[in-house]
Formats: C-alpha cells, structure tokens, sequence
C-alpha cells in the first residue's frame, strides 16, 4: 500500500499547492490590479489637468481674433470714455462680436461670450441674454479684472448653467496702452464638454459642483462589456464625495487618492481650479477593475478567450495521466492483492487447501490469513481436532529455490500417502494424542501457521519415520491418530516432544545422508532428474534451513523426512525440541 | 431808500422760507495716492497658491506699464463726510447691487440704523452673508431677477457701529464692507479716476475721509462748506495715501518675478 498511500500523499500535496498557488495568485492579481488602477487613475487625473490647461489656453487664443475686431475696439473704446452706454456702442459691440464668434474654430467654439467695457461694463454678449440693453458689469470677476489690466487668464464659476470654464483676455486700443475692454468666454461643463475631455484624455470622467454632477463621459464600450465603466457607475460617487472632500489630500493639495467606494471601482477626485476650487467642485477620474474576492474567482472573471487559451490537452493529460497512474497503483497494491486473497479464500472453502499460506499474500493479507488460519486451528482444537503440519515455506517463507528441493510440502493430514522418511539415527518424538475430531471437522494440525511469537504452540502431525527402504505407512486416520504412535507431534511445546534431544553431528549427518539417498530415490520413481543433486548441495540446503527453523522456533534439531508432493519429491521439516 | 429796503425784506423773508438745501454747495474734488490700494480679492486671486486658474499670463501686446491691477475706484473706494454729530439715518434703503464678482459698493460707510437693500442683477444665484453672524446677514439666497418677483432683493440694517464683511457662498470672489460710522453725513464713490464732482452739502463744516475695502485709508480732509458759490472745489485733494516722492517706475524684471505668472 505504500505506492498508493505515497500517491495519495503526493496528490494532496499537488492540490495544497495548487489551492496555494491560487491564493497566491489572487493575492498577486489583485495586488497588482490595485496598483494598476492606482497609476491609471493618477495618469487619469493628470492627463485631465493638463487637457484642462490646454484647452483653456486654446480658448484664450480663440478670443484673440475677438478682441481684434475693429468695430468691437471702436465700441469698447468709446463706452469705456463715457458714464452711459449707449444703444449704438451696444449694437455695435453685439453685432462686432456675433460676427467674431462664428468664425472661431468649432473645437474651441464657446458657449457664450462677452464684452466689456475698461469698468467692466458689459458692451456685448453674444448667445446669453441678459439685460441686453441694461447696465450689467463683470469687472468685480478676478478674471475679467485681470483682463482688463492686461493679462490672459482662466477662471471657473457657477453660473445658472451649473460648472462653466472661463477664458478672458484684454481689448487694447490700436496704438497700444491699458486696455480699453476685455473678452470673456464661457463654456459649459456639461455632458458633451465630458465626452470631448474623455476623447481627448481617453479617462472616464465626471464634473461636479456643490456635491452634484454636472456632466460625465465614459470611454466608449460595448454594451456586452460588462467590465466596462458605466455613466451609471459614476453613481457611486453621491455617497462618497462627502468624505473624500474631507481628506487631507484633497483639501491641501487638490486632488484624492485613490477611493474606493465599491469593490470594483477606483476614483480620485480632483478640485478645478477657479472660483469654484472654494466650492467643493472639481472632477472625477474612474476606472473598474476587476478583484477576485477568493481564487475561484478566476474562472468567473475569465472570459471565453481566456479560458481557450488554457492548454486544455495538456491539462486534460495531466488529469487522465495521474488517475491512471493512481488507479495502476490502486491495482497494483490493493486489487490484485485482494483478488490473490479471494482465489486463496476461496480455495480454502472449497478445501483445496487447508490452510491459508500467509506468505502468499503482502501486507494486511498475510496477518488476516495468519488470523484465519489461528481461529480455524482453535476452533478445530475445541473439537479435538488438528490440522496437519504446516507447509515449511508457509513458516519460514521463501526457501531459496534447488531443483532437489523444489517442494517443502506437509502431507496431507489425511495421509495423502507421501513418502515419508525419517531421518536415521533421529530420535523418535513421543506419540501423542489427537484430541477427538468432530464430525465432518477436517482433517486438521493445530499451530500450523508462522507465529511471531515464540511462545505460541507449532504443533504439526508428522507421520512416524519410515526407515531406509520401509514402505511409506499410510497415513491414519485422525481419528485413530492418538492411538496411532507413527504420528507424532513435534515442535509443540509439549511434554511429549520434552524427552527428545538434539542429536549430534554424526548422527545428523549420517540422518542427513540417509535422507538424502531417499530423496534421490523418491525423485527417481517420481521421475525426476537428479542429476547435479549431490550430497554436499543437499546437505547445505538442509543446514540452511535447519537453521532458518531452529531461529524461529527455538528448537533443539529438525528433522526432515521424504515424501511426494504433487508427483514430485519432497521434504518435510519438523522441529524438534 | 424804500427800494433797498424791500430788497433786504425779501431776502430775509426767502432765507426763512427756501429750506437750507437750497442753499447747499457743490463740493467737488479728487481723492489721490489709490495706486497702492487693490481689492485684496484680486491679489489673493493671482496667487497661484489660490487656484484660482489654470493659467495666468500677460498679454504680449499690453505694455508691460499698463499691465498693471488697480483697484476700480468707483466700486471700491468710498468718500465719507463725517458730520460733527450723530448723523441720522436715509430715509431711503441705499440700494447695492450684487453683479460681476462684487457689489456695486464694494465698501459703504453708512450711518447708524441705515437700511441697505441689497439686489441681484446677474442671471444666477447669489447667497450673502456677513461674516462674524453677528450682523443680522445670514445665509439666504437671492433669485435672478425676475418681473413681479423680489426674490431678488434682501434688505438688511446693521446692528450698530462697526465694520461688517459681507462675502457670498456661490461666488467665493465676492467680497464687501459696510462700515457703520454714526457721524456718516453724506457717502459718495468718485469715478475711477478718483474725481468726486456731485457732493452737495450744506454750509457747515466736515470732514472728509477715504474707505477702501472696509478701512478707513490716507489723511482726514477737513472740509468747510460756505453758503456761496455754487460750486466749491476742494483745495487740496484727499490723500487715500501717503504722498511719493518719484513716480515709480516699473521694472520689467518684475514681470518675470511676479509668480502668479506661473501656471496654477
């Protein structure tokens, strides 16, 4: 289970780290489109500043051809002189400046525009009538008062069409002195001036005065563009104004930092220079961004596009690549094992075998087999019944493979009639006495299983020792076994197996040889090759496992008697005491 | 004899019947030494440090003399004669326009208890008031004119003597005084130039004093009105300020000095 445990280990690791790099991920997406929209919107406002300028001194070079109309000069010359204007200089200085206004550029068009006297006295207007034929002065206007003492300038006021920009420049005489007048533009801040900022600037903004828009334009999108900033979305700015125009930023140096009044939107708000910087009005540049408040998210926010472009085959591979592998490993380590387990299980129903050979099986397998083999034993014992011996390789595992030696089988309980022959010179286990069987219990031996501990009982049935030459005597039955005394239990701890003693070298030896003579002759009527099956090989084969006995259970000798297993020679071990 | 006596009757029997106005003086005069005296809202308005504009440059064609910012004397400058008692009031609220960045008496001296009526002449709204709170002024908007309506219009009376600064919400350029001087005789506005030609009072003796931006500037001129002639021009003008000994003439390094060339 180690591979698929390991598997299993790997791929939580691979999808922490995915789901970490997730976050990781959004963390740096959101970090960065934060900073992104910061420095957008901060280009955003500069870029609206200087079109502000610009355009402003754009206009004031409009006006230039204004205040060098001839018949305006003469009109602004003359009321500037008198205490009263006269109806004449007023349609004059009107008719001067209509006829001045349609020729400017219709980029720097002017929604309306005045002129004025040296006392700021309104001469002329064109496009807004107000007290046409009346006194009206403007001169009290820092802009138009500057004008009129010769400089070129801007200003910014409320007027009854909300936010509107001014450009003034002075009306001088022909030969040169203070200036007689001054000319004085006005353009509207409204929905159209918007666009044409956010044309130019390609910035999505907004004007406000006294907390109230009063024209906006967004960069031109689709409608499907739902990322897009909205009109709409300027929206957000009636609840945030208030505390923006509060921050030390604003107040002090003009302009906000980036606010953000919903999740998705960054503003900055800016004062319009003018009268109006006192009067809480100034712009909004805005931008939408696009956070993702957890890593999911990111599928949400991609559109098709991104989501095509996302190596699908590679990833798809890597998902088929790694179930596969996954599921070879589930095969390798939990399928086959469990389906090893059944066809063993299932051979010990049908009692084909009568034990379940733990060394069969890997892992968990081997202890359920172990545990299984343990329970049948003690509930055959409580019948009185045993099993017969354990097969050698089931108790010491794997015995290095000689072609003499190819099987370490235990006959069957039921004296499958091998041949089998004790070695010479071995001393003889003490007969003991199976408990009774029950009936229909099978023919059985009791600690037949590999144990861990030394302490628990091997007890197997092994026929008596034939001598050299001896027929094999058949097997008796179970029931007869306790009376039978060529069956006798070796390897129990029991008093029985007590009086045995280890036998010395010689004896083992000459034993050995014995058994050896009788193994080449089993091969031989079983039909086997013995050639290359000398004694020394035999011997050592034999010491190996011996001693491979002995370790495990603490025994004094083992014996090893013939016996054919399947149509081929075979050697059993007992373990002696 | 009987001749020259019935002159005599006559001319004391017209003494006691024509009223004493009748017999006023035209007073005529000139303030002088205003070039130092600018509406401070000008001056704080081509600081570049008020943001007032996005861009403030003289024009190239000006000389650079004549681009010079005066203030305009007759809005600004208020020419007072001080009685030698407490003046009463006008019977008539004196009317101040509300136009163009200012009122139409950027400072007015008044006497005590003098109603002022304020009125709008520009085509948006205006919202006075005066500064401290304490003057009765407060914030209250005052329409565009319109026929039939005196939304426009907001008459006001000042508590007492004193100097109260009137500003406007919606037009932060918008600065006036009303100073009010309990010995306020008469108040006149010369023109820009700084003469005065209208100021008819009766014989007595005054003193004349020059206000600008809500403070009393230069020398007071004592002034002494005589029955006859008609017309009496002051000899000697009133100084608005101290006199100066050259003519000052501009330097063009000044130009490039001033900061509020610089873009805002």
């Amino acid at each position: 289970m180690l591979l698929s445990r390991f598997w299993y280990l790997i791929l939580s690791f691979a999808l922490a780290a995915a789901a970490g790099i997730l976050f990781v991920a959004q963390g740096f997406y959101n970090r960065h489109t934060e900073r992104w929209m910061n420095e957008a919107l901060s280009a955003d406002a500069s870029a609206v500043s200087w079109f502000l300028k610009d355009d402003a001194r754009t206009k004031a070079a409009a006006l230039l051809p204004v205040s060098l109309t001839p018949d305006l000069r003469e009109a602004l010359a003359k009321s500037s002189e008198a205490d009263e204007v006269s109806k004449e200089v007023r349609e004059k200085a009107r008719n001067a400046l209509t006829k001045a206004a349609k020729e400017i550029p219709e980029d720097s068009k002017f929604f309306a525009i005045f002129a004025v006297d040296a006392d700021g006295r309104v001469v002329g207007q064109w496009n807004y009538a107000h007290r046409d034929d009346k006194d009206w002065n403007l001169g009290g206007h820092a802009v138009v008062a500057d004008a009129l003492a010769g400089w070129v300038r801007d200003d910014a006021w409320i007027t009854d069409r909300g936010l509107t920009r001014i450009v003034a420049r002075p009306v001088e005489r022909d030969g040169g002195g203070e200036p007689i007048g001054a000319v004085i533009g006005f353009t509207i801040v409204d929905g159209a001036f918007a666009q044409r900022v956010s044309e130019r600037t390609g910035a999505n903004v907004a004007f406000y005065f006294q907390g109230n828009r009063s024209g906006a334009a967004t960069r031109p999108s689709p409608d499907s563009d739902t990322e897009a900033f909205k009109s709409a979305d300027f929206d957000v700015m009636n609840s945030d104004i208030k505390e923006a125009a509060v921050t030390e930023d604003y107040t002090q140096k003009g302009r906000s930092l980036v606010r953000r009044p919903r999740q998705d939107v960054g503003l900055v708000y800016t004062r319009m220079p003018g009268e109006v910087w006192e009067l809480g009005s100034g712009y909004i540049v805005a931008r939408r961004v696009t956070l993702l408040p957890t890593p999911l998210d990111f599928f949400k926010a991609a559109d098709q596009s991104d989501k095509d472009r996302a190596p699908q085959t590679v990833l798809v591979a890597i998902a088929v690549g790694l179930g596969l592998l996954g599921l070879i490993f589930s095969i390798i380590e939990h399928t086959l094992p469990l389906r090893a387990f059944k066809r063993a299980a299932h051979e010990f129903a049908v009692g084909k075998v009568d034990t379940l050979a733990p060394s069969r099986f890997r892992g968990l397998y081997k202890r359920i087999a172990a545990d299984v083999n343990d329970g049948v034993d003690k509930v055959l014992s409580k019948g009185g019944i045993t099993r017969r011996a354990a097969d050698l390789e089931s108790v010491i595992g794997p015995l290095p493979a000689q072609p003499q030696m190819s099987a370490f089988a235990v006959p069957d309980a039921a004296g499958s009639a091998p041949v089998q022959t004790p070695a010479a010179g071995l001393p003889r286990a003490p007969e003991r006495k199976a408990p009774p069987a029950p009936p229909g219990a099978r023919p059985s031996q009791q600690g037949g299983l590999p144990r861990d501990e030394p302490s628990v009982p091997v007890a197997k049935v092994v026929p008596k020792p034939s001598r050299p030459g001896a027929p094999a005597p058949p097997a008796p039955p179970p029931a007869a076994a306790s009376a039978n005394s060529a069956i006798t239990l070796i390897g129990e701890i029991a008093p029985a197996s007590q009086p045995m003693s280890a036998p010395s070298p010689v004896d083992e030896l000459a034993d050995w040889k014995l058994v050896y003579e009788e193994f080449v002759k089993m091969k031989k009527q079983c039909g086997e090759n013995t050639d290359g099956l000398t004694f020394d090989r035999f011997k050592g084969t034999l010491e190996r496992n011996k001693a491979a006995l002995v370790a495990r259970h603490s025994c004094s000798a083992v014996k090893f008697t013939v016996y054919a297993k399947d149509g081929k020679a075979a050697l059993r071990a007992s373990p002696v005491k | 004899m009987v001749a020259s006596r019935r002159r005599a009757w006559l001319v004391g029997a017209l003494a006691v019947v024509i009223p004493s106005g009748v017999l006023a003086a035209t007073v005529k005069g000139k303030v002088v030494n205003t070039s130092d005296l600018l509406n401070p809202v000008w001056n704080e308005a081509k600081d570049p440090g008020s943001h007032r504009y996005t861009f403030r440059e003289p024009s190239p064609s000006v000389p650079a003399d004549a681009r010079i910012l005066r203030g305009n004397l007759s809005k600004e400058m208020c020419i007072v004669v001080l009685g030698e008692g407490k003046a009463e009031p006008l019977k008539k609220p004196i009317r101040v326009v509300v136009e163009g960045g200012r009122t139409s008496h950027v400072t007015l001296v008044v006497a005590e208890k003098q109603e002022i009526l304020f009125e709008n002449h520009d085509p948006w709204d205006h919202a006075i008031y005066e500064v401290t709170g304490k003057g009765g002024l407060t914030r209250g908007t005052m329409t565009p004119e319109k026929a039939g309506s005196e939304s426009h219009k907001r008459a006001w009376t000042p508590p007492g003597p004193g100097v109260y600064e009137i500003r406007d919400e919606i037009s932060p350029g918008l600065r006036s005084w009303v100073v009010v001087e309990p010995r306020t005789h008469k108040a006149l506005f010369p023109n820009r130039k700084g003469d005065f030609e209208k100021l008819e009072l009766e014989p007595g003796t005054y003193t004349l004093a020059a206000y600008y931006s809500g403070k009393q500037v230069g020398e007071l001129l004592p002034l002494e009105v005589k029955a006859a002639p008609a017309e009496q021009p002051l000899k000697d003008p009133l100084k608005a300020g101290p006199d100066k000994k050259a003519p000052e003439k501009k330097d063009p390094k000044d130009d490039k000095k001033d900061p509020a060339k610089g873009g805002g």
